[in-house]
């Protein structure tokens, strides 16, 4: 299956901690659809495990790649949406 | 079995009712192989993981919203799927499925280790792998409290999860561990439970035995009724002055607000930690400016005695990295901070300076854990370069404490914090349980250095004052007027229960109540020593 890959920021002042790590394996988990995220250039992880995506220490400010396993562009790209607004803080 | 067990009063309240014994959770059993199979492993790992989160939402649904946010961010570390499959993985190895939970979280807790932002995250987990591994071996770990009645629970010592769980058909507390400044204690304090902490044997006692818990007489008693408590000591009102000023302690707004509603003349401890606690960056000057200057605004009138901010590994703010320690409290910790973090103690006097500007008001300014005379010139050195400050230290290690000469011409005041002082002195962790009863402020040892203290601090012409938590206790405060210091500080809801003590005696009468407790020799009977001579008045 293809996949989309879309980037999103952390701006949490507190970097991807136990909070958006939750809300983000909640939505992939609503969303059925299998999705991995991480830095750029570094093995992604599966977005299925909110201690997998925590123990990645993700500071404020980077940016992450968002791998979505899907051929939906427009589906892909709400859930990044949401993926991002995790994000904000 | 006596009928009187002695311990460690907190509040002024007595209470008769029923004991409840809170069983003690059995011991988890060591991690073990298993010869039943990966399947049948992995099935009771699922089935406790499930049990353990009904348990969450339960104590969710009862909670309020932020406690009930809490329990739902648990429930997802809980319901993990790479925890799970890192278990399978030790289950493959042969390890029962409470071992391989437990190993499991151990791994994620090292690879999320050294990061300040997850540190309570890792004693989440920890205490999860608790409940999951107590859950397999079908050990019960809640506190199971009755909803209804009355009742005086008993227990070794109670945690925050333990506390939360508190029903209103606890009118009572023992506990057989922790000291005055406990958990539990700050809790019952806190909620005005009455309840006696450090009583040896409490757990013996008979479940329904009606007991008396008498936090004033220091002890419970098996079958006495109400009138039988100790009475709190009464003082006349002679319409004097107190003996010595009479300040308070404050950490937030709120406390200043209600702190200028009692009679303490100024502040003489405020907490600042407490504001940066919920900061996840550095707040600016001008923030911390206004938040300052809204807080002294409100405060009572008289001198705001402010210490700068007093975090550790153990209390880490968010933005200033605190890495792990072994031992928080002998750790980079008070004025330490300023090895790694110079900026933000200029920022936080700058920050005073501007609100001193902008309300008027008078501010003394300490450092907490000043440990050598040099870190004492160097603090006083940098408030007076930076603001219009009193400047003065905390005198909590034992080494400072030796060297009170030593800060003439250096400080203007020192302040007592007991509650370090006494955890430094007596090399006893505050947070130990067991050790309790040797963080008891009665004890000799720390009373003979708060003598010392007190008269080497008026030789140096220095300003001597205590704002540890002992100083709210009334017969306390009257001790330390008699050994000469020049005020004491206590929590808002004691400052008049403090100041009527001290107006009710003169000078010669305390110095002379410090005389008598200086001639005792154990914690009991330098506390009966000062209790017999303000009956006496």
């Amino acid at each position: 299956m293809s996949s989309v890959e879309l980037t999103v920021e952390v701006i949490d002042p507190i970097g991807l901690h136990a909070r958006p790590a939750s809300q983000i394996v909640k939505a992939v988990k609503d969303s059925g659809l299998t999705v991995l995220i991480g830095r750029e250039g570094e093995n992604l992880v599966k977005a299925n495990s909110p201690l997998m995506l925590m123990a990645l220490k993700i500071k404020t400010g980077e940016t992450l790649k968002v791998s979505v396993e899907t051929e939906d562009e427009v589906q892909a790209a709400s859930l990044v949406a949401e993926i991002q607004e995790f994000l904000k803080g | 079995m006596s009928q009187v067990l002695s311990g460690l009063g907190v509040g002024l309240n007595a209470v008769v009712a029923e004991v409840f014994q809170v069983a003690p959770a059995a011991a988890l059993p060591a991690w073990a192989k298993s010869a039943a199979g990966v399947e049948a492993e992995s099935t009771a790992l699922k089935t406790a993981i499930a049990s353990v989160a009904a348990d969450l939402a339960r104590l969710g649904s009862a909670a309020d919203e932020t406690t009930a946010e809490i329990f739902e961010a648990l429930t997802y570390l809980l319901e993990d799927e790479s925890l799970f499959d890192m278990a399978v993985a030790h289950m493959d190895e042969g390890w029962s499925a409470g071992a391989a939970y437990g190993m499991a979280v151990n791994e994620f807790a090292e690879m999320l280790a050294g990061d300040a932002a997850f540190e309570e995250r890792i004693a989440d987990l920890q205490d999860l792998s608790k409940r999951v591994q107590a859950s397999i071996a079908g050990i019960h770990v809640g506190l199971d409290l009755p909803q209804t009645g009355a009742y005086v629970i008993v227990g070794e010592d109670f945690s925050p999860a333990d506390t939360a769980q508190f029903t209103p058909a606890v009118v009572g507390v023992i506990t057989v561990k922790g000291g005055p400044t406990s958990h539990t204690a700050i809790i019952c304090r806190s909620r005005s439970i009455p309840a006696v902490v450090s009583v040896a044997h409490a757990d013996e006692i008979q479940a329904g035995t009606s007991v008396l818990v008498d936090p004033v007489g220091d002890r419970i008693v098996i079958g006495a009724s109400l009138d039988e408590a100790t009475k709190p000591l009464e003082f006349a009102n002679t319409g004097r002055d107190p003996l010595v000023e009479v300040r308070a302690n404050i950490g937030s707004l709120d406390d200043a607000e209600a702190a200028a509603k009692t009679g303490a003349v100024g502040v003489g401890l405020f907490r600042t930690e407490l504001l940066y606690l919920n900061e996840s960056s550095q707040p600016s000057i001008e923030r911390q400016r206004d938040l300052y200057a809204s807080i002294l605004a409100a405060a009572p009138a008289g001198p705001i005695t402010v210490r700068t901010i007093d975090a550790g590994s153990d209390k880490p703010v968010p933005f200033l990295n605190m890495p792990e320690e072994e031992n928080p409290a002998l750790g980079v910790r008070g004025y330490r901070l300023i090895q790694d973090h110079r900026s933000f103690i200029e920022d936080q006097l700058k920050g005073l300076e501007a609100a001193r500007v902008a309300t008027g008001r008078e501010i003394w300014v300490m450092a907490p854990m000043i440990a050598t005379v040099q870190e004492a010139a160097e603090f006083a050195a940098l408030a007076r370069s930076l603001g219009s400050f009193k400047v003065g230290i905390m005198v909590e290690t034992p080494s400072i404490a030796a060297l009170i000469p030593d800060l003439e011409g250096v400080v203007d005041f020192v302040s007592v914090g007991t509650n370090d002082l006494s955890q430094y002195l007596f090399a006893a962790d505050r947070m130990n349980p067991s050790l309790g009863a040797l963080l008891n402020p009665w004890q000799p040892g720390l009373i003979r250095t708060l003598e010392r203290i007190a008269s080497q601090a008026k030789a140096a012409g220095i300003y001597s004052s205590v704002c540890g938590e002992s100083a709210s206790d009334p017969a306390f405060a009257v001790l330390l007027a008699g050994l000469g210091f020049s005020s004491v500080s206590a929590s808002r809801s004691q400052v008049d229960a403090v100041r009527a003590a001290l107006s009710a005696v003169d000078e010669s009468q305390a110095v002379a109540l410090a005389k008598s407790v200086l001639a005792a020799k154990s914690a009991e009977d330098t506390k009966s020593a000062a209790v017999a001579a303000l009956s006496a008045l």
